[in-house]
């Protein structure tokens, strides 16, 4: 419902005003979060981490993120070794077949470990990463665990077919995936990277490349967690609905965005007009979660290609991948879809809309509704962005279109209820060539 | 309430006279635009064939199933006799002059109007268009709230008719706002308000609509018998998808509370979605095997037409009945599409069901190999839609089937121990019963 009270969002707009701050002294601010490597330059897309040993070091720490609508929520994760608590964990990029190791610190008052679903000959200091039992015979960890507070444990694995996975913490799980310890693991093709699997029909554009790891948090289950009260876990309630550890709008900030020191992950999938010859964009969708998240791409379908790290194919290893325009994603598993975003009316002339069809005066439609759009007033994608009522802010460059992906489990499309938030991003498409430098 | 009721005592006056005179007394009614389709007020419940529409949104009231238990928040306090909850809604109001589109404020009715539509053809220059009104909110004037039309899973969507008010507009109240679509793939589709679409669409702005293939009439390969219908879900080439009778059903559930608190000027947390009653169609069992009706006759049967479900005015704003009937040997096409929140499990005890297409894309893989499903029941999530086929079995004497959500979880209403919820029936009869099903009349 809307009062007519605007529910303006103080902190929205500004964050909207701090990508403007940022945009102007970007290059003379220090990159957050000590993550000054190249990869910390990437705006937007998928940020992976890789090296040529495949090894990799992660700590385990605890630090707080933060939602919409104001809330501040401590939080559990993996990070880089030695850098500050983020939410998910970094992404590693590793190739298929390719033996990987992850040397796990634990800096967490309970111990901690890591699973690696999906992935072969996974061992624990050398051993293989055995369910652990305790004198009784009760499962007490699904691998071995870094003991509490400064336990270390040394992870070796053969990294699976290509696709997209979880590493997640087997330990006392039922706590600890809902208070953040998951990240996303990509195996690419050993023989060629910019293929999605080993598929010639899953070529990418690898300059389009993006992973939403979907998720979402109790804050009542984090509250007690932080101090250390009890906790029955029957009573689980999500309130907030994560893509990279961020609920709508922070979905929409570049990577690294300072205001979000402990969530460096952006969640836009920006976008061209998909024309015969182009490689289509890339999507990842993994669910670090506990319930199904059904997920919808306005505008156009989506071509299903990989689940779980296997290619649809049919029996005959016919090509066997689907068009949808719902991507349901089950607790623990993925989707990889290719995105061919069609221009419109494509056999109309002069793609005009009839005659007929009018953009009403501002006076006869409601902009926003809120104190924002992103709608040029202009029906055309790259048209000349038509004026606004008072007031309302434009976040519309040149043109473009935008259009929302988001859970249609609409309970999990809020901020603690409020709409237009929650496990939701937009899609922006470009004019061909992108927005033209101002 | 003194402003719902005149307008209610308004639209049953015309009703009756409706009732009583036909169609062409419709036409004649005063202020009735010239031109404008009569047909339109008298038209079996639920669909469109022309390639123009006309859609009001406005809340009013409808009535749940009579056997739930009553709690706090249901029924309304505040409801007109005979119904029970407060709702939002689209009505068809194609065809009707201004003064006839006004009087449906307060007035929505659950599940929205089916919407059908021919797939493009030049030569027919068929492209859709969806003409929205923002009727505004009887009970709650304090609102102000925009209504948009999403054409979910439409391909090709431009911002300005994908009806995401953020990103493109939404419809004031008073205000009407045109929608514009090249209907160019067929299949099973849903469409929603998205304006505060988890409070919209729960309130019951949600509705099933479809493109028929240009295959239809026409017998690819001489793959269907004599006596079926040359009537296909999707351009198979192969007389696969073929049916001979069609069912839609909008799969919704209801949170009473949350419909509670909007008429009593509450606010709901929508993380607490707790349903309390689960839909085809608008309605729960055993409401869902009543018959179809017409929101805008004001009498229980009138001498032609629909009048209400059943006689029921108590349904008169649910007109969509699940009631699904055929002869031994059709072939039976279900449009699934679920706005719920949750997962739901359509099932048929004894007969095998075929699911085709998932989200309006027939399951066949690149070089043309179908990979339809087959089983006794048809999984489908928020936001997805299936299509469905299943033959009905040879009887002798008209044998009842049941189709229901295998949640059993859901197949109560209100939290009763009787049955309920998303369940309906299949009655199936000796070949050459029933007649043949107006390709423009599904669920009936």
């Amino acid at each position: 419902m809307t009062t007519t009270l605007f529910r303006a969002s103080t902190r929205q707009r500004t964050a909207l005003l701090s990508i403007v701050v940022v945009a102007l002294l970007g290059l003379v601010l220090a990159i957050p979060g000590g993550r000054g490597n190249a990869a910390s330059l990437q705006q937007n897309g998928m940020v992976c981490q890789s090296n040529a040993g495949n090894t990799f070091s992660l700590d385990a720490v605890a630090g707080y993120i933060s939602t919409p609508d104001g809330n501040s929520i401590y939080a559990w994760g993996y990070t880089g070794s030695g850098q500050q608590f983020q939410l998910p964990g970094p992404v590693l990029c590793v190739a298929s077949g390719a033996r990987v190791t992850v040397v796990l610190h634990n800096r967490l008052p309970e111990p901690v470990s890591l699973t690696f679903p999906g992935q072969s000959d996974v061992t624990a200091d050398g051993l293989p990463a055995e369910p652990q039992l305790d004198p009784g015979g009760n499962l007490v960890s699904l691998t071995p665990a870094a003991p509490a507070t400064s336990g270390t444990v040394t992870y070796a694995f053969t990294a699976g077919t290509p696709g997209t996975y979880l590493y997640e913490s087997g330990t006392d799980v039922t706590k600890q995936r809902q208070m953040g310890l998951y990240g996303a693991l990509v195996v690419r093709p050993a023989a060629d990277a910019g293929k999605a699997n080993d598929r010639a029909d899953s070529a990418f554009d690898t300059g389009r490349e993006f992973l939403l790891v979907l998720s979402e948090i109790d804050p009542a289950l984090h509250s007690a967690v932080e101090r250390r009260r009890a906790f029955d876990y029957r009573t689980v309630k999500a309130r907030y609905f994560l893509i990279n550890g961020r609920s709508m709008p922070d979905t929409l900030a570049p990577n690294f965005a300072s205001w979000l020191p402990s969530q460096p992950y952006g969640a836009l999938v920006h976008l061209e007009p998909f024309q015969p010859g182009d490689r289509p964009a890339l999507i990842r969708y993994l669910n670090a979660g506990s319930v199904n998240y059904p997920f919808h791409p306005h505008g156009n379908n989506e071509t299903v290609i990989t689940r779980d790290g296997a290619p649809m194919v049919d029996t005959a290893g016919q090509d066997a991948s689907f068009e949808k325009f719902l991507i349901d994603v089950g607790p623990g598993q993925s989707v990889d879809t290719l995105n061919r975003w069609q221009q419109e009316y494509q056999d109309i002339p002069g793609k005009q809309i009839p005659a007929d069809i009018a953009l009403p005066q501002l006076q006869d439609q409601i902009v926003g509704p809120g104190t924002e759009t992103w709608f040029s007033e202009n029906p055309y994608l790259g048209g000349k962005p038509g004026a606004l009522p008072p007031g309302i802010v434009q976040n519309n460059e040149c043109g473009e279109y935008y259009h929302v992906a988001h859970s249609h489990a609409l309970d999990q499309a809020t901020n603690y209820g409020a709409s237009f938030g929650g496990m939701m991003t937009l899609i922006r498409i470009d004019p061909r060539g992108g927005c033209p430098t101002p | 309430m003194d402003q719902r009721q005149g307008a209610l005592h308004q639209v049953t006056r015309r009703g009756l006279l409706l009732g009583a005179a036909g169609t062409a007394a419709y036409a004649l009614w005063p202020g009735s635009r010239a031109g404008a389709r009569p047909v339109t007020a008298l038209r079996v419940a639920p669909v469109a064939s022309a390639s123009s529409m006309h859609l009001a949104a406005t809340d009013g009231w409808v009535s749940m199933a009579a056997n739930a238990p009553h709690t706090s928040f249901w029924p309304d306090t505040l409801a007109p006799s005979p119904y029970d909850m407060y709702v939002f809604g689209f009505r068809d109001v194609t065809g009707l002059d201004a003064a006839g589109v006004t009087a449906q404020r307060g007035l929505a009715q659950i599940s929205a109007p089916i919407l059908a539509f021919d797939e493009y053809d030049a030569a027919k220059n068929n492209d859709v268009r969806l003409t929205l009104s923002n009727l505004g909110l009887s009970v709650r004037p304090d609102l102000v709230d925009g209504h948009t039309i999403h054409w979910h899973g439409f391909v090709n969507a431009i911002p300005l008719f994908d009806g995401v008010p953020e990103l493109s507009i939404s419809v004031p109240i008073g205000r009407q706002f045109t929608y514009y679509y090249r209907p160019h793939d067929p299949g099973t589709y849903m469409y929603h308000c998205h304006f505060e679409d988890v409070e919209h669409v729960q309130m019951g702005m949600t509705g099933v609509i479809y493109v028929r293939p240009r295959q239809n009439g026409t017998n690819p390969g001489s793959a269907v018998p004599a006596g079926h219908q040359l009537r296909y879900a999707y351009n198979d080439g192969d007389g696969s998808t073929q049916y001979d009778r069609e069912y839609s059903f909008m799969l919704s559930e209801v949170w009473a509370e949350a419909h509670y608190r909007d008429a009593h000027i509450q606010t709901t947390d929508w993380t607490d979605y707790a349903p309390s009653f689960w839909l085809l169609n608008g309605r729960s069992y055993p409401d869902t095997v009543v018959g179809n009706g017409n929101p805008l006759s004001g009498v229980a049967a009138p001498a032609s037409g629909l009048g209400w479900p059943g006689g029921q005015e108590r349904l008169r704003y649910q007109p969509i009945s699940s009631l699904i009937q055929a002869n031994s040997g059709e072939r039976v096409l279900l449009r699934l599409a679920n706005l719920g929140y949750q997962n739901h499990v359509m099932t048929c005890d004894q007969i095998p069901l075929t699911t085709v297409a998932k989200d309006s894309v027939r399951l066949v893989n690149a070089g043309g190999v179908t990979h339809y499903l087959s089983g006794d029941s048809a999984e489908i999530g928020p936001g997805e839609s299936r299509d469905v086929i299943f033959t009905a079995p040879a009887v002798t004497v008209p044998t009842t089937f049941l189709l229901y959500d295998r949640s059993y979880g859901y197949l109560n209403n209100g939290g009763g121990t009787e049955p309920g919820g998303q369940l309906t029936q299949i009655r199936v009869h000796p070949s050459g019963t029933l007649p043949v099903q107006p390709i423009d009349a599904p669920n009936s």
